[in-house]
């Protein structure tokens, strides 16, 4: 399994320190359970657009904070889609709106983007490849246990249900994307729930987490329960009914955060070719 | 470039508030219930959390849970986690906060009609940190009793106290001493709570809330002067101080959002058929050291409905009367003496009285 991390230009280093060290922490623990263990995550570095200069600085950077980077990739924008594809990337992750944005819209592929307001974070859903994409968190000081969060809304709710988000004024394409989201995120919640089950329910160095933003109770029921037949048995799990989010994340956390794009969907321009 | 998490979700937020809540009983997703908001009709949007009322309770009040915290202790979480997987479909039975959980319901029916809009409601808050293993079970009881819980917390072992500060908590309810001590500890109200001893009925149409006064509404000053030098001194001292204020307590700010939602009720013309009624029930005397608490809540501008001064007689017997869905106070022995009486009494561990619990007679004629 591998997650595929894009690194911004301008010294994000810590911030990506601290991811791969919590995903190093899952692979360690992996390791000493089990020294035949063939499930794990590799980590793949990719850059583009970068001088010289800058390519020996990241590779400088990766040993310096003794990163476990097993490929880079410097490329075009334009290779950066071929090349997620070539590596059976599971997860696609990055922090840089410019670099997501120049690349996917260049293939031309994408069917929604969505840039929040400051332009720092990103939060898109790469439906032509079948590749989730999910929001990276900053999360300094927080090494050794990898949080991964899942959005309830969108695993929870059935085919029906999502047709019937029309009435609540989502255009046929976000329909559509949502119910795309909730197909591709399966694979990877599977290979999630394969790798938490190597650990017990106590100090486990990968958390999962559940969020239902908007749907109730019954929605979160059936995240749950849908999870739990992908084989994923999440640890936490939090309903919100409407209440903001945000102060809740600033309490969970998460090292990843995919939540098929619904979140900010409502006021997206539409990319739809 | 750094992302700040809460940076994340700044700004508006794009969904839209209402809820659409699934009907009861049913364990799929059900959207076609998503009409009956266009039509207004059951369910009604869960208010902001700012704006509402937040009580937090953890499963294990709401819900009974002996056999289940039983089998934790004993065989430790992953056995726990098994047997709650198992028994899924299988609804707990009601906990000592269930009628409590229930009279807030009442009081949110009865402000809808009245203020159909208002945000100022109660809203429950289910935080447990419990597994989310256990939250298919929790839902299912949830939905088995009907109940309007819709947001939850299943924190998978950490602590909840950051939780509760995110969701503006006015009180959380635990079967926990330590985390409720947590809570005190961080400004919000808080208690552990009990099932009565014998069975008793309350009221289905009016919320009654029962306080006792030092070290709960007010500070444990007075306490720490009776616990120190004897009755004696404490009626001196409350002569000498009897205009100064008493400090506030742990429990001061629920009894303020209580008369909040109380004076809305009045301003509508409902003062003598409120659906939330208080109580002081105290050791104090009313002639004496009670005044001093009198004028304490009068300059906070809080009213209290009913103040029983029991100069040192047992509470037992008029909370039997009283009935009150919940009963706060800081001393056990007071505590338990209320189960014994069937009345749900909630254990507040502030104050100088947790290191010095003291005996049954000693709280006489105060």
């Amino acid at each position: 399994m591998k997650a595929l991390l894009s690194k911004s230009l301008r010294g994000k280093e810590v911030t990506a320190h601290s991811r791969s060290s919590a995903v190093h922490a899952v692979n360690q623990r992996l390791v000493s359970h089990n020294s035949s263990e063939s499930l794990g995550f590799e980590v793949i570095l990719i850059a583009n657009e970068c001088s010289e200069e800058t390519k020996v600085k990241i590779v400088e950077s990766v040993k310096h904070y003794g990163m476990e980077i097993c490929k880079f990739y410097f490329c075009k924008k334009d290779e950066v889609i071929k090349t997620l594809q070539s590596n059976n990337v599971k997860l696609f992750l990055s922090t840089d709106s410019d670099d997501i944005y120049k690349a996917l819209h260049a293939v031309m592929k994408l069917k929604l983007t969505y840039d929040i307001s400051t332009g720092v974070v990103c939060l898109h859903v790469l439906l032509s490849l079948d590749v989730p994409a999910a929001v990276l968190y900053d999360q300094n000081g927080v090494l050794d246990q990898l949080k991964v969060t899942f959005s309830g809304d969108i695993i929870g709710l059935s085919e029906d249900s999502l047709d019937s988000l029309a009435d609540f004024g989502f255009s046929e394409s976000q329909i559509k994307t949502f119910k795309s989201a909730k197909i591709c995120i399966k694979e990877f919640a599977v290979l999630i729930g394969e790798i938490r089950r190597r650990f017990g329910h106590e100090n486990s160095p990968l958390c999962t987490c559940l969020i239902t933003a908007w749907g109730s109770r019954n929605v979160c029921l059936s995240a749950l329960k849908i999870l739990g037949e992908w084989g994923l048995d999440v640890d936490e799990a939090f309903c919100m009914a409407g209440a903001p989010c945000s102060p809740i994340l600033a309490v969970v956390k998460p090292h990843i955060l995919w939540d098929g794009g619904l979140h900010n969907l409502r006021d997206l321009p539409n990319f739809e070719l | 470039m750094s992302l700040d998490p809460v940076q994340v979700m700044k700004g508006p937020d794009p969904i839209p508030n209402t809820c659409p809540s699934a009907s009861n009983g049913e364990s799929k997703a059900s959207w076609e219930d998503s009409k009956d908001i266009h039509e207004n009709t059951k369910k009604p949007k869960t208010p902001k959390p700012e704006n509402a009322v937040t009580i937090a309770v953890s499963s294990r009040v709401l819900f009974r849970t002996e056999t289940e915290q039983n089998v934790f202790e004993q065989k430790g979480v992953e056995e726990y986690l098994r047997y709650q997987v198992e028994h899924e479909d299988e609804p707990f039975a009601p906990g000592p906060a269930f009628p409590f959980v229930k009279a807030l319901e009442t009081v949110n029916i009865r402000m809808r009609e009245l203020y159909p809009d208002s945000e100022e409601l109660f809203d429950i808050v289910l935080v447990t940190y419990n597994h989310a293993h256990v939250g298919v079970r929790l839902i299912n009881t949830i939905n088995y009793h009907n109940l309007f819980i819709e947001r939850f917390c299943m924190t998978g072992g950490s602590s909840p106290i950051g939780y509760l500060k995110a969701w503006h908590t006015n009180l959380y309810l635990s079967a926990d001493v330590e985390k409720v001590q947590e809570a005190l500890a961080e400004g919000i109200a808080a208690a552990t709570m009990f099932m009565p001893g014998k069975e008793v009925e309350v009221s289905e149409t009016q919320l009654r809330v029962a306080f006792d006064g030092d070290a709960v509404l007010f500070s444990d000053e007075s306490e720490r002067i009776f616990k120190a030098h004897g009755l004696d001194k404490f009626f001196e001292h409350e002569r000498e101080n009897e205009n100064t204020l008493l400090d506030h307590g742990p429990l001061k700010g629920f009894l303020e959002v209580l008369g909040k939602l109380q004076k809305k009720f009045y301003a509508k013309g409902h003062r003598l058929d409120c659906p939330i009624r208080t109580y002081l029930v105290t050791a104090r005397s009313a002639a004496s050291s009670g005044i001093r608490a009198l004028k304490t809540l009068r300059a906070w501008g809080l009213e209290i409905d009913e103040a029983l001064f029991l100069a040192g007689a047992p509470k037992g017997p008029m909370l039997e009367k009283i009935r009150p869905h919940i009963f706060f106070d800081d001393q056990m022995f007071h505590v338990e003496g209320a189960r014994e009486m069937g009345a749900f009494a909630a254990h507040v561990p502030y104050g100088i009285a947790q290191k010095y619990p003291c005996a049954k007679n000693a709280n006489a004629g105060k």
